[in-house]
């Protein structure tokens, strides 16, 4: 016999097995995981895309500086660039009719400078878009971390244990779903403009970022605490589970083993919706000086500036809401990889370990 | 069930009560909210301004004020604006709500019908060309912002292609009552609730394809599918049902944010004068009255649909007993 | 009918018929009257503006509206250009002599006037009135009228305010004689403002709302939903009496909607769905307008101005050089062009607009100033004054609207005022509060946005109302001079103004044109620009003329 032929269980045949002997386990669930997620191919191209364009975003002081000679910040009403050999103004006045109305120079579609056309301040908004971008992506995966990771266990505690502490739960999260969120954050906003709040270690100023995350984060926590709670409620008298719980296993086991597992693929789902939703309430909060503040930039902020340019320079408005698009996409895809190479179902029928 | 009823009632009103509370506090605490120089006008004079505020109890403690303002508007219902003086408060909002309703109804139907069909769709046809291309259509709606879909449907249909045939239909923004002219009252809410059904036809199109999938994959579906039924009939007759629960709960906290005022942004761009602009002008102006009267009367939805949604899981998964 | 081109042959009082040759040969004036008559004029806003009561309501949208519906002892003529800010009688049957060192008015009044409810107007009702400015704490009880007997009684009890020995009428002669504590040279403007409307004697001492009071004009208000609608009707008991003051309409009903965006009150206007809209068009519409649809489109100068109020009293702008680096900072003409291009508005550097009572041209904050031209930023003397002045690094946070335009020159100011070496913060804040908050010392505003529109054609209600010790009010939600500035000599020179105003006009004129410049030159404030009106009208309105104090004269335009 050839001393390379070995069986699956790693032992040369002829080799008798001892009875009763330890298998070599196989590879362990996560790396299988891995393993069938880097051969899916869509997910790899979304995984791509979605870094391409983080890197873009970085590279936004090098495009500013070296490429287009732009300065994305500083309002530039006066300023003047050279296409296909002819000055214009990028804040032209009308001068045709009663020569009404002033109107930022459109999309150049040159990398030199003002590849997607001027806002109104007269700056370049693909720099602006890129600087942009660092911002909306961080905001946006930092709520969407947040919000899934307090809705999660919200949802499972409140589903699972039942009884008061779901009662409590639950009205708890109608308090938060029904409450007037814009007053809020047309307070803060106020507030701010002159103090700052303490929250024990953490101070938060105007522009803090953390603001926003924790505004979207939480207000987004019973869109997703519900869901799972009725899911799990659902779980809870499965076949599996009622067996477990007859077994005499004790109950933080089955949450961890059984229930959290099925609930992960819903949170999975739930990514790119969530961070889609967040970059546009981004935008909604940024509009009630709530997040970024001016002349800083995110993509929620230049859908802010375009909506005043709707009727003359639609691009402004229209490139953020494709690149939340585009990244959402990327993170969909992606996302569906994941869930497909986890599939808990599977590891569910083996019965866990 | 009365017990429940009873007790969730109960809840709801300390869920009302608080909110009321909570509101109140901020708009206290918000500098420049004092509402007596609004009121007085422009340069009003020192004498002036102590007038109003006498006039308006602005002068008193703040829990004092809460309970008159409460009790005008929960008792003799005769609290009034501070933005438009000696207009009452509660028709205001009785007014508002057909018209939020007639949005918010039309945009469900829409959106819930092409929330199942696309979901399904996708589901039944999963890894396919259009499962591909409807989850890239369903993330392209979610992705747009609602004021800036509803501003380029206007800009569509009302400016630039209002005189082609496609678009000459449409009528002037602003809502045209039911009753008054049913045919006028159609032409104008079309356009805003296609303005607010894309969003949701996308997010419960995903949601509800992840449900059925994962449904899909249950040992009785197994069954139905081993008894050589189509993946069609599968998804429909028996995956459905229990895949449900997500869409109805994410439904149901929808639907009651929406009607309690939550559609603010495209009631504002299309001229609908609904309960949400009322919440939204109130908010500009910082309008307590208003504001605390609109509060409780979203929380009143929120809390009542979501009561509905909880009674609603007992019948479509008959494994959930709820509470 | 053609459309007119009365919007660009203001102030030459042409009628349109006199211009449509056709219309000159075949018809009579009156007759052509009877044509246009009529019809229903669809006007929209985007909100309400607020109560209808015209003792307290102090909005433009809504004085615009006043004018066909009440009537005051004096009123502006009913004209355009300079003509328009003429004081004429109204329900006085003429211009009361001045008596008594100017300290006695003695008004008659006409007979025969009715109210809307069919009452006949009486001296009682006119007594009544000037009580009831007190009894509902309009805004201007203690600035306008302050300076009639028994006043400071009413201030101190408004709620039985009698201005005893102030107003005092004789029912036999038909007149009303007023009192004077001090001979006040703005007093007929101040008669002539809808604070002093005349309305019935029963009226509630109290603000009404939305529930409106009968008037003498020639209109009526018939309902009022400010989130819907407010309807306008004639007058049935209506007979002219002055075409100059309270001419008859041409419309027979005029109502106002309201909730839509401004967006949408152009595409609704060039659409044909609505005759006008009170608010200005966004920025984005502009270049459409002015291009298709140019002929509906008329453009106003207005006595305004657009301007940045600086703190005085709190850093970094206490010191005097910052705030004269500041003014030379801003590039005016940039400002303008956010705010829709030279057509539409004018650089000015000094207080008071171009063209106004006592506006001598002066502008220091620019390159070579000089015949009060603005020439552009000087960015190297800025930066030289702010070396002086030490403020380099100083946190500065501006306070605009949330509107379009505010939010953009504020953004635009930030960007100045970072290239001067500042640490700049913009932060919009809700138009309907902003106003409000920039005044209170208690929210430390260093610099804020703010526009400021003549109430009527005085200096004084420029300089001495924005920049006067008495109306510097720390603390309070109302303090209009925004910047806290108080100069006791400015002050000083400023009263003295005003009293020789009551004798020699061109005399104070030419005192108020010196203040301007001295408070120029402190840079309290960074005046910017001067705006124009754009009224944006439907293709059917016809006979547009645009009065000075009141605007666009509604009632005066007809629609078929």
């Amino acid at each position: 016999m050839a001393a390379s032929e070995t069986s699956i269980t790693g032992n040369t045949p002829g080799q008798a097995e001892p009875v009763g002997a330890k298998r070599r386990p196989a590879a362990g669930p996560w790396v299988t995981a891995f393993r069938k997620l880097v051969r899916d191919k869509a997910a790899m191209v979304a995984l791509l895309v979605f870094i391409l364009i983080v890197v873009g975003c970085c590279l936004a002081p090098y495009y500013a500086n070296s490429i287009a000679h732009t300065l994305p910040f500083s309002s530039n009403l006066d300023g003047k660039i050279v296409i296909d050999g002819e000055e214009r103004a990028v804040i032209e006045e009308s001068t045709e009719g009663l020569g009404l109305g002033t109107t930022p120079i459109g999309p150049t579609w040159k990398l030199g400078g003002y590849f997607l056309g001027a806002d109104d301040q007269g700056r370049d908004v693909f720099a602006r878009m890129l600087y942009g971008g660092l911002n909306s992506l961080w905001i946006a995966s930092a709520s969407t971390v947040l919000c899934l990771v307090l809705s999660g266990a919200l949802g499972v505690i409140a589903g699972f244990f039942g009884g008061l502490i779901d009662g409590i739960l639950s009205r708890l999260m109608d308090v938060v779903w029904a409450f007037p969120i814009f007053l809020l954050a047309i307070s803060l906003s106020i507030v701010l403009i002159n103090t700052s709040i303490t929250l024990g270690p953490i101070v938060i100023r105007s522009g803090s970022l953390w603001l926003p995350i924790f505004i979207i984060g939480i207000v987004y926590v019973p869109y997703i605490a519900r869901p799972i709670r009725g899911q799990v409620l659902s779980l809870k008298n499965s076949e599996f589970v009622l067996a477990a719980i007859g077994l005499g296993v004790p109950s933080h086991r089955i949450l961890w083993k059984d229930i959290l597992p099925n609930v992960a693929t819903t949170l999975i789902v739930f990514v790119p919706l969530m961070m889609a939703l967040n970059m546009v309430t981004e935008s909604a909060l940024s509009f009630l000086s709530i997040g970024v503040q001016p002349p800083d930039a995110s993509w929620g902020t230049i859908i802010q500036d375009g909506q005043n340019l709707l009727y003359s320079r639609p691009m402004v408005a229209l490139a953020p809401g494709i690149a939340i698009a585009i990244t959402v996409l990327t993170l969909n895809v992606f996302g569906d990889g994941v869930r497909d190479a986890l599939d808990p179902r599977s590891k569910l029928r083996i019965g866990g370990d | 069930m009365l017990n429940t009823l009873i007790r969730r009632l109960i809840q709801m009103i300390f869920v009302m009560f608080g909110i009321s509370v909570i509101v109140f506090l901020i708009f206290f605490w918000t500098p420049g909210s004092d509402p007596a120089a609004r009121i007085a006008g422009r340069n009003a004079s020192p004498e002036v301004l102590a007038a109003v505020r006498h006039d308006f109890g602005f002068d008193r403690p703040l829990y004092v004020q809460y309970g008159l303002m409460m009790k005008k508007l929960l008792i003799t219902f005769d609290l009034t604006s501070f933005q438009n003086r000696g207009q009452k408060v509660i028709p205001q909002l009785v007014d508002a709500t057909p018209v939020t309703l007639s949005l918010v109804i039309g945009g469900a139907i829409l959106w819930v019908i092409g929330g199942i069909v696309v979901g399904l769709a996708a589901a039944v046809t999963k890894g396919s060309v259009i499962d591909r291309g409807l989850m890239i259509l369903g993330l392209i709606g979610i992705s747009m912002p609602v004021f800036w879909l509803g501003s380029v449907l206007n800009l569509i249909t009302q400016s630039r292609f209002h005189d082609t045939w496609m678009f000459s239909w449409v009528p002037a923004l602003g809502y045209k009552p039911l009753l008054e002219s049913p045919w006028e009252w159609f032409k104008t809410m079309l356009i805003p609730w296609i303005s607010l059904a894309v969003l949701y036809i996308g997010l419960y199109g995903r949601v509800l394809r992840a449900s059925l999938i994962e449904a899909g994959e249950e040992d009785y579906i197994r069954t139905a599918r081993s008894k050589g039924l189509t993946e069609t009939r599968v998804m429909l007759r028996h995956a459905l049902r229990t895949s449900l629960i997500t869409f109805v709960t994410l439904f149901g906290l929808d639907f009651g944010a929406l009607v309690g005022g939550g559609a603010l942004l495209t009631e504002v761009v299309f001229g609908l004068q609904g309960v949400g602009k009322l919440t939204y002008d109130s908010l500009k102006s910082l309008d307590l009255p208003v504001i605390l009267a609109s509060v409780i009367y979203a929380s009143f939805f929120v809390v009542g649909a979501n009561f509905v949604v909880d009674m609603a899981y007992a019948i479509l998964d008959p494994r959930v007993r709820g509470r | 009918m053609k459309k007119s081109p009365i919007g660009k042959m203001r102030g030459l009082g042409i009628s349109a018929g006199a211009l449509c040759i056709s219309a000159a040969l075949f018809a009579t004036p009156a007759a052509q009257a009877q044509d246009h008559r009529g019809g229903t004029m669809r006007l929209v806003a985007v909100g309400a503006g607020g109560t209808i009561d015209p003792q307290i309501n102090y909005t433009l949208q809504y004085w615009q509206l006043y004018q066909g519906i009440y009537d005051g002892l004096l009123n502006f003529k009913k004209g355009v250009g300079e003509d328009g800010f003429k004081i004429v009688p109204d329900i006085a049957e003429d211009m009361p002599q001045a008596a008594d060192d100017g300290k006695t008015y003695v008004f008659k009044i006409r007979k025969g006037i009715k109210f809307s409810n069919g009452q006949e107007l009486t001296t009682k009702d006119v007594v009544a009135s000037f009580q009831r400015i007190f009894k509902v704490s309009s805004p201007t009880a203690g600035g306008f009228y302050n300076g009639i007997v028994g006043a400071d009684k009413c201030l101190k009890e408004p709620a039985t305010c009698t201005l005893e020995g102030g107003v005092v009428a004789d029912e036999a002669a038909n007149t009303v004689t007023f009192h004077l504590v001090a001979p006040d040279s703005e007093f007929f403007d101040k008669i002539a403002v809808p604070h002093a409307v005349i309305l019935p004697a029963d009226s509630p001492a109290k603000d009404v709302g939305t529930d409106a009071m009968p008037g003498t004009g020639a209109y009526m208000v018939e309902s009022y939903d400010p989130n819907k609608q407010l309807k306008i009707v004639r007058n049935p008991h209506f007979k002219e009496w002055s075409k100059d003051a309270q001419p008859d309409g041409y419309p027979d009903v005029v109502v106002m909607d309201f909730g839509l965006t401004d967006e949408a009150e152009v595409t609704a206007v060039a659409n044909g769905q609505a005759d006008w809209a009170f608010d200005q068009p966004p920025a984005d519409r502009l270049a459409e307008i002015g291009t298709k649809y140019k002929d509906q489109v008329h453009v106003t100068p207005l006595f305004a101005m657009w301007y940045a109020p600086m703190n005085t009293n709190i850093a970094p702008f206490n010191n005097e050089k910052a705030r004269q680096a500041v003014n030379y900072a801003i590039d005016r003409n940039a400002m303008v062009k956010l705010f829709g291009g030279k057509v539409l508005a004018q650089p000015v550097c000094q207080i008071l607009p171009p063209k106004f009572p006592g506006h001598e041209p002066y502008c220091p904050y620019t390159k070579n100033p000089g015949e009060g031209k603005y020439n552009g930023p000087d960015m190297a003397m800025a930066k030289k004054l702010m070396e002086e002045s030490g403020q380099i690094g100083q946190p500065v946070t501006v306070i605009s609207e949330d509107s379009a335009v505010s939010k953009s020159v504020g953004t635009y100011l930030q960007s100045v005022l970072n290239d001067l070496g500042f640490k700049a913060e913009l932060k919009p804040i809700s138009s309907n509060i902003q106003f409000t908050y920039i005044q209170n010392t208690n929210n430390k505003v260093q610099i804020s946005i703010s526009q400021w529109y003549q109430d009527y054609p005085e200096a004084s209600d420029f300089l001495n109302i924005l920049f006067g010790c008495d109306n510097f009010h720390p603390g309070s939600d109302s303090s209009v001079n925004i910047a806290g500035f108080c100069d006791k000599a400015i002050d000083a020179k400023m009263k003295e103004a005003m009293a020789t105003a009551v004798t020699d006009k061109d005399k104070a004129n030419k005192m108020w044109a010196e203040i301007d410049k001295a408070t120029t030159d402190k840079a309290a404030a960074a005046t910017l620009f001067t705006p124009k009106h754009v009224d944006f009208v439907s293709k059917r309105l016809g006979n547009f003329q645009f009065n000075p104090q009141y605007y666009f004269m509604v009632y005066q335009a007809w629609v078929q």
